[in-house]
């Protein structure tokens, strides 16, 4: 593993300048939040093959972080609820900025820049009403908050950017909590999960729901293609007995697919996605389920077929060159092809929940 | 060659074959002698809740307050099993549909009463109605709101009080029913292609539904009221108009102490460690003389609470650090609900 001494002591025979690129930390593909053997956590950045490429020093347990469109820059959001975001300097290790949440708002733990990187959307709670809300930062002003508006739902979570650059797609996850009660859920009876879509300023151009049985089905995380297929995933609130569907695919203006596996293989799921994405050219689907320690990779276009992959605690997943990349909280990494795990890799770390894509950046 | 490696096989199976044989022991023990007798006990108490609200739907009536408490009691006895039959039809959303941020239960209940819906006299459409206005806190309010109590048409509240204590006795029945039959028989024969798969996944279920009821406590009966030192929200407390906020915590803390032994069946140093540990936080509530949280905002009571609230996140932390790996089944990192 670099050690992040070694790491920037390579840069400094590269020399650091104001036009530093990512391709200048060694071009991560990936990044991910994990957690080390002496209980410390980083920010990693991770190649095609699984390399560390960097690692940075965070101060608590991460979660998903944002990358940003241009410049080797990541802001690293703490666990849900945090009060705080980090504006990580991929090349020097170092904190450049810190997003506090505004009085009676917190970060849901996800985040997403606008295509010229200049502003950054963020998931937040305002607690007292109970609405989710984007806070809207520029990344040009040093990270200043400069607006908000309403993300269309409750407890929203993973947050995109639309192939357009002018729509923000949002998992409105429906599950109302307040930080004087932590992660407690405070209204499962009544919650209403979305995805809505909005515009950069807020106003809102489509809601998609479920069907009302589904409605304890918690719309968490996200995927895009190029194309604007968004690939939604979803944890189950609800009775274990009633299994229901925890994929979806969803295109605007038309109706939501909703797709899952044979009893026996869905049931492996346990209720609960916890990481999805699409394959470069979105003919695959991939989720993964840390409790059932198991990848389902679902052929888009004719979803009964599909392929299952265990892999105990696995959460993280990302489309790579060679197929689906996966990371574990036990430290694994592994690349998923054609219903099989390669470059099996074992880390002295524990992943964290999500692989964040650095895909746009040029090969 | 051979023989070596299938004695390293054999000694690497028998663990595994020991492990087996402790979760289905464990797994039948916690539910003959724990969760049953606590749902048939919730059920008898709801029976002479209902049979109460009928002989006198007064809310002044003894009875029917000492038997209010008795059923929320058993109620919270078991609230900690929150899988399986409680879950099916919402029935424990609506026997307790709490926290209520928005206020729906009083909001429902003075809908139902001011237009004297003929809902409301029926158990059978009751079952329809929001879940907001049905069980032990739509009871509560009913016995113990002055808004509610001034809205008049007594007849009809009378009538009101006593469907709802004849639904919350109709739901009781009906998740016992379930656990004394096919649900139970499920957790007992976990296979392959079952919701429970093995018997460590039913083990899992029992402990996590441990340490999730002793989170509820923490974060929601004690967390919510506690709001942040400078604006502490005392009127957010559960059952605070009935004064049953700190009995609340006290009875969970007893029936998952209960849990937490029977789970700790088969190491007996463990079970009495985690007994003391119970013990110990039970002590911290008795110190608290304030059945309501009503002093959060005077320093001195707020302390307590606030110390028996961090005595209850002590003891997650203590059973996912020992129970936890004794029984085998500690979480993932990455499986936590929501992330």
């Amino acid at each position: 593993m670099t050690t992040r001494r070694s790491f920037l002591a390579g840069l400094g025979a590269v020399g650091v300048s104001a036009q530093v690129t990512w391709a200048d930390v060694g071009a991560p593909s990936f990044l991910s939040a994990a957690r080390t053997p002496d209980e410390g956590y980083v920010l990693a950045g991770l190649s095609q093959a699984g390399a560390i490429v960097f690692h940075i020093p965070l101060p608590t347990r991460g979660h998903a972080a944002a990358v940003h469109p241009i410049r080797p820059e990541a802001v690293a959001f703490a666990r849900r609820p945090g009060v705080y975001a980090l504006v990580l300097d991929c090349v020097t290790g170092k904190v450049t900025a810190q997003l506090d949440s505004p009085e009676n708002r917190h970060f849901y733990g996800h985040g997403t820049f606008s295509a010229d990187g200049a502003l950054l959307y963020t998931t937040e709670n305002d607690p007292e009403s109970g609405n989710g809300v984007i806070g809207v930062w520029d990344a040009t002003l040093g990270y200043k908050r400069v607006g908000e508006f309403l993300s269309g739902g409750v407890g929203p979570h993973d947050i995109k950017l639309m192939p357009d650059g002018e729509t923000l797609v949002v998992a409105n996850g429906g599950i109302e909590t307040h930080p004087d009660s932590g992660r407690t859920r405070l209204n499962i009876p009544t919650m209403q999960p979305r995805l809505s879509y909005l515009s950069l300023s807020g106003d809102l151009s489509e809601q998609v729901e479920l069907r009302p049985s589904l409605h304890k089905n918690s719309i968490r995380h996200l995927s895009v293609s190029d194309d604007g297929l968004v690939a939604f995933a979803m944890q189950w609130q609800g009775s274990k007995v009633l299994e229901p569907p925890l994929v979806g695919l969803h295109r605007r203006g038309a109706a939501v697919k909703l797709i899952q596996a044979r009893p026996r293989d869905h049931r492996a799921l346990r209720g609960y996605v916890g990481s999805i994405a699409l394959s470069a050219d979105a003919r695959e689907v991939a989720v993964t389920s840390p409790k059932g320690g198991v990848v389902q990779v679902f052929q888009v276009r004719s979803p009964s077929q599909y392929s299952v992959v265990p892999l105990q605690d696995v959460c993280g997943i990302s489309a790579g060159w060679a197929g689906f990349n996966v990371t574990s909280g036990a430290g694994s990494w592994g690349t998923i092809s054609n219903g099989q795990i390669s470059n099996r890799q074992n880390k002295m770390l524990n992943w964290d929940n999500h692989l964040i894509s650095a895909s746009h950046l040029p090969d | 060659m051979m023989i070596r490696s299938l004695t390293a096989l054999a000694f690497t199976l028998l663990p595994l074959a020991v492990a087996a044989q402790d979760h289905q022991a464990t797994n039948h023990a916690v539910i003959d002698e724990h969760i049953l007798p606590a749902f048939e006990t919730f059920a008898n108490a709801t029976e002479a809740l209902k049979t109460a609200a009928q002989a006198d739907c007064s809310a002044r009536s003894p009875e029917l307050l000492q038997a209010y408490h008795t059923g929320f009691d058993a109620w919270i006895a078991v609230s900690h099993l929150r899988f399986g039959p409680t879950e099916v039809e919402d029935r424990a959303f609506a026997l307790a549909f709490w926290p209520d941020k928005k206020g729906f239960t009083p909001k429902s209940l003075t809908g139902l009463i001011k237009v004297q819906n003929p809902d409301g006299l029926d158990p059978q459409a009751f079952k329809h109605v929001s879940i907001a206005a049905r069980g032990f806190f739509a009871l509560e309010f009913m016995l113990y709101d002055e808004a509610i109590a001034a809205l008049g048409a007594e007849a009809y509240q009378c009538a009101l009080i006593q469907t709802i204590a004849a639904d919350i006795d109709a739901n009781s029945d009906a998740i016992l029913a379930e656990w004394a039959g096919p649900f139970s028989q499920l957790m007992k024969t976990p296979s392959e292609d079952a919701i429970y798969r093995s018997e460590s996944e039913v083990t899992q279920e029992l402990f996590k539904s441990l340490v999730t009821g002793l989170q509820f406590s923490a974060e929601a009966r004690l967390g919510r009221p506690l709001g942040t030192f400078e604006r502490p929200r005392p009127r957010r407390a559960e059952a605070r108009r009935s004064e049953r906020s700190l009995r609340n915590v006290v009875v969970s803390l007893k029936a998952t102490r209960d849990l937490a032994i029977t789970l700790a069946r088969e190491d007996e140093a463990l079970a009495v460690t985690l007994g003391a540990a119970f013990g110990d936080s039970l002590a911290l509530a008795e110190r608290i003389k304030d059945p309501a949280f009503a002093d959060l905002n005077d320093p001195q009571g707020r302390l307590k609470v606030e110390i028996l609230q961090q005595s209850v996140n002590l003891l997650r932390e203590q059973l996912n650090q020992t129970l936890g790996p004794h029984l085998g089944v500690g979480e993932g990192f990455n499986a936590l609900d929501g992330d």
